[in-house]
């Protein structure tokens, strides 16, 4: 880990039961500054969990922290209003809101008597942040297309750019990779470096391993729930438990894994856990 | 104690009816996902039916089973007519697009009975054995019995039918999965055809069967559709016995409440039993089926296409505010007292559909208890002035404050309840606020109605009675004309600003995705509640304008059905769009249109319901955004078509216009 940069994301002992299953198990993640984290593992191990847990919309026990500010205990709008930031494998876009509105939902900021006076506000101004985001994302051309008119790909994109709006202190994005093609993919992977490089930290859920080991700054691995392998690409892409959990035992014995196969392998399953 | 078991087993009657329509909603909602408001409608076609043939009302007279043969077939009739003109088409709609279908059918089933057979309550011949027998000790006439067999019977048979069958096999997989059902071959369209049918032909039964106990009219058998909602709710609109038993139950409840309200205890108003409470009983039970049995209904994997009609932004608010006031104006001065009088009356009723725009268009919630929120301001106004002397301006705001709060304490107690349960919730709710406060004497109007005086500003009559009225000199005047115009035009601008606001904006984010507006930072509670507030604001001014218009205030303005006409009609115009709820105020009731037509054509106002249930139908298969969202798009298209490709138009258009925009908000 880069130790000295600021600590953004602190969690320690996050765990999550959904009845007699343990989906997550006592989950330390940290993510710096400036840093792109991977958070990758097979078909239900826990990675949209993990997501859901410390954006407050799936109940754990375990302690969160953003920056300093404690989360454990507050409700997902006002940890997102505190700078935590998140995408949805299943893109949620607000359709009937063109992409420079689905963004302006997301960058402001409220308090009871905004939203009073907000009643009778003029027409949104066009703010620089929304559209550096745009730009940074290339959607400035689509900034008044309704987001219900766009492309799975420019949908995936607009998801990020909504998250980036509100200028968080963490992106936590779940499977922007699914469904794109390979070229799509490696579009997504510069993309994403760099809002990483412009300052926003963040925390990349994926299958994908060709994606996360070639973009990742850091890498951590879940299995049933549980942390199985964390370190930079290059050590992570040789562990052995790694290799046994993403492509069985019989894998494991061959010493050097290409990258192809993992990534043919994550593509077989791309449908995850809802 | 004797008298407490006699009036239990007379409610036995009115129970079978209620489980019968119960039956009827579950086994739609099983077969297609829908929740037919119009269940009870078609056991009111049903009543009329056999009551014409019986009673030689087209001519001949039948005999009774020859009778009952042909009204099960008409019933047959009406389903497959709802099934194919309205539920097949919408099968890939929203939850929303279908109950307002249904709304439709209802609308249109009442204006028809209406328009055919009057105002006045039939007498409906007995069908069944008009003897008593004796149970311990108490004679209790026969046909109670028979009837809750009946239903028994029924519901027994239909959940043999839905446990043992291969279509009831198929029919649960289908509600379970309908995109899988459909991947193993079963074909939904024919499984919601033949529930329907199923279901039209329980309720057109026990609509015959029962109707000589309760009134055969056009207003009671279609709304018994509220109570038997209630049951439906408990058997969480899939058990047949629950949905049995629970009809049975209210039945007897509500009899009970009748038994109760005839002892000396029972509280009166001026001398007579206090009025609704049957209605405030069944909404109460609506309330514990939610918390009890939990707010959501059982979901069906279904192919849902869109959820709701689009949010345009507006455009050119001012100039379109502008003509629209001068407009306005002007006929007010030249029009006769007649046209100037409906005129008035669309333009309150533009302001009480933009109540809707608010909650519906914006927010995506239907709520049916906005026209009897306009009840609470207007009798609030009127009882300010009569009781404490407080008067124009004073008295319509604090009835405009009371209605916002009223709103919001509302909107707090439904925050857990949304989409189809909560227009459930608020129709109950609309029903029981008509019978309990409305039609009560001290605390509504009771029957006559209670008065308004003219409102007067430093001495100066702002009311219908002032003294320009306009050239033909007759009330209402146009000063009042004015006063109406003036706030139609300030709420119309507000309520089409809003959708530009940050504000707005949220609030599309909620009825997009609540989950991703909070994760978005959206407080979605909080624009609830504000959307709540602002909509039971609109529609309270709404409710004072009315007083005022009418010099006194009655229940039936704010009763269930006229708000079901209205949702109606705030669809058929546009629910998204401030122009659409001008739209439905011109042709709700007693509007400009039916006015025109009336006094042209001689055209009643029931033909205007009857074409506003059929429009609403048409609208949602057709143009589900309505005329207002229609007219938008074709001028989208053609600005699109204008300009090469359509992506080029509309960029290029909002940067061109955007700023012009901007200047003409300011206030």
């Amino acid at each position: 880990m880069t130790g000295g940069e600021r600590r953004i994301l602190h969690t320690d002992g996050v765990s999550v039961s959904f009845g007699g299953v343990r989906a997550l198990v006592d989950v330390d993640l940290d993510v710096h500054e400036s840093q792109l984290v991977g958070l990758i593992g097979p078909n239900g191990a826990g990675k949209t969990t993990f997501i859901d847990a410390i954006t407050g919309f799936v109940r754990c026990r375990g302690h969160i922290e953003l920056d300093g500010h404690d989360l454990s205990s507050l409700p997902p709008h006002a940890r997102a209003q505190l700078g935590l930031a998140r995408t949805w494998q299943s893109i949620e876009l607000f359709d009937d809101l063109t992409v420079r509105e689905n963004l302006a939902v997301a960058s402001h900021r409220q308090s009871v008597w905004a939203a009073v006076r907000e009643t009778v506000s003029r027409p949104l101004a066009s703010t620089t942040a929304m559209d550096e985001t745009l730009a940074l994302l290339g959607l400035e051309p689509l900034a008044e297309v309704l987001a219900i008119e766009l492309s799975q790909a420019n949908r995936k994109l607009v998801g990020v750019a909504r998250a980036l709006a509100a200028g968080p202190r963490l992106l936590c994005l779940d499977e922007p990779a699914a469904g794109l093609d390979s070229r799509e993919r490696a579009e997504l992977g510069r993309r994403l470096r760099s809002v990483v490089d412009a300052g926003t930290p963040t925390l990349l859920v994926d299958h994908d391993m060709g994606l996360v080991l070639s973009v990742c700054d850091h890498v951590v691995v879940l299995d049933f729930g549980k942390v199985i392998a964390h370190g930079p690409p290059s050590a992570v892409r040789r562990d052995s438990k790694v290799i046994t959990a993403y492509l069985g035992s019989a894998a494991a014995e061959l010493t050097d894994p290409s990258l192809e196969s993992a990534d043919e392998e994550s593509r077989a399953g791309a449908s995850e856990e809802p | 104690m004797k008298l407490v078991l006699l009036f239990a087993l007379l409610g036995l009657g009115t129970g079978a009816l209620i489980a019968g329509i119960a039956l009827g909603v579950v086994l739609t909602y099983r077969g297609s996902g829908i929740i037919n408001l119009a269940t009870g409608a078609v056991a009111m076609v049903a009543g009329y039916a056999f009551w014409s043939l019986k009673t030689g009302f087209f001519g001949f007279q039948l005999g009774t089973l020859p009778a009952l043969a042909i009204t099960l077939v008409v019933a047959t009739g009406v389903g497959a007519l709802m099934e194919v003109g309205a539920f097949r088409p919408l099968r890939t709609a929203s939850p929303l697009a279908k109950l307002a279908a249904s709304l439709g059918i209802l609308l249109t089933a009442q204006a028809a009975m209406l328009l055919g057979f009057g105002t006045t309550v039939k007498a409906a011949p007995p069908i069944l054995p008009s003897s008593a027998v004796a149970v311990v000790g108490l004679t209790v006439p026969v046909d109670r019995f028979i009837l809750a067999g009946a239903v028994i019977v029924i519901a027994v048979g239909l959940a043999a039918l839905y446990r043992w069958s291969r279509f009831g096999l198929a029919t649960r997989a289908a509600s379970e999965n309908e995109v899988a059902a459909m991947l193993v071959g079963l074909s939904p369209n024919q499984l919601s055809m033949v529930n329907t049918l199923l279901a039209s032909l329980v309720a057109g039964l026990m609509g015959v069967l029962a109707a000589s106990l309760v009134q055969l009219n056009s207003t009671t058998l279609p709304l018994q559709i509220v109570p038997a909602l209630a049951a439906a709710l408990f058997a969480r609109f899939t058990s047949f016995g629950i949905a049995c038993a629970a009809g049975l139950l209210i039945g007897i409840a509500q009899s009970l409440m009748y038994y109760a309200s005839t002892q000396s205890w029972f509280p009166t108003d001026q001398g007579n039993p206090l009025p609704g409470i049957q209605q405030l009983l069944v909404f109460l039970i609506i309330i514990i089926a939610m918390f009890w049995r939990g707010a959501s209904l059982p979901g069906r994997g279904e192919l849902v296409e869109r959820r709701l009609p689009s949010v345009p932004l507006p455009e050119r608010l001012l100039r379109s505010a502008v003509i629209a006031g001068v407009v306005c104006v002007v006929a007010l001065i030249v029009f006769p007292y007649d046209f100037r009088q409906a005129l008035i009356t669309s333009l309150i009723g533009a302001i009480i559909v933009m109540s809707f725009v608010v909650i519906t268009g914006y927010v995506g919630q239907i709520s049916v208890v906005q026209l009897a929120l306009s009840g609470v301001a207007g009798f609030t106004l009127s009882h300010l002035v009569t009781d404490a002397g407080i008067g124009f301006p004073l008295g319509p705001i604090i009835a405009v404050a009371v209605t916002t709060l009223l709103g919001v304490l509302v909107a707090v107690s439904a925050l857990r309840v949304r989409g189809v349960s909560l227009a459930v919730v608020t129709l109950a709710a609309a029903l029981a606020m008509e019978q309990f406060i409305f039609v009560n004497s001290t605390w509504g109007g009771g029957s006559g109605g209670s008065p308004a005086p003219s409102p007067h500003l430093f001495g100066v009559n702002l009311g219908p009675t002032a003294s320009f009225r306009g050239l033909d000199g007759d009330q209402p005047s146009a000063v009042f004309g004015f006063l109406v115009l003036a706030v139609t035009l300030a709420l119309g601008v507000y309520v089409a600003n809003l959708r530009r606001t940050s504000l707005g904006r949220r609030m599309i984010a909620v009825r997009a995705n609540e989950r991703a507006a909070a994760a978005a930072g959206v407080h979605v509670r909080n624009v609830k509640l504000i959307a709540f507030g602002l909509s039971s604001f609109v529609a309270g001014v709404a409710g004072t304008l009315y007083a005022y218009n009418f010099g006194s205030i009655s229940a039936t303005r704010f009763s269930a059905l006229t708000a079901l006409g209205l949702i109606a009609f705030a669809y058929i115009g546009g629910i998204t769009m401030v122009s659409g709820a001008v739209l439905a105020g011109l042709i709700s009731t007693e509007a400009l249109f039916p006015h025109a037509f009336d006094k042209w054509f001689g055209i009643s106002g029931n033909w205007a319901l009857l074409v506003g249930g059929l429009a609403l139908i048409i609208t949602l298969r057709v143009h589900p955004e309505g005329i207002a969202g229609a007219n938008y798009q074709r001028k989208q298209r053609r600005r699109a078509a204008g300009r090469g490709s359509r992506l080029k138009a509309w960029s290029s258009r909002w940067r061109a216009e955007e700023p012009t925009a901007t200047s003409e908000v300011k206030p």
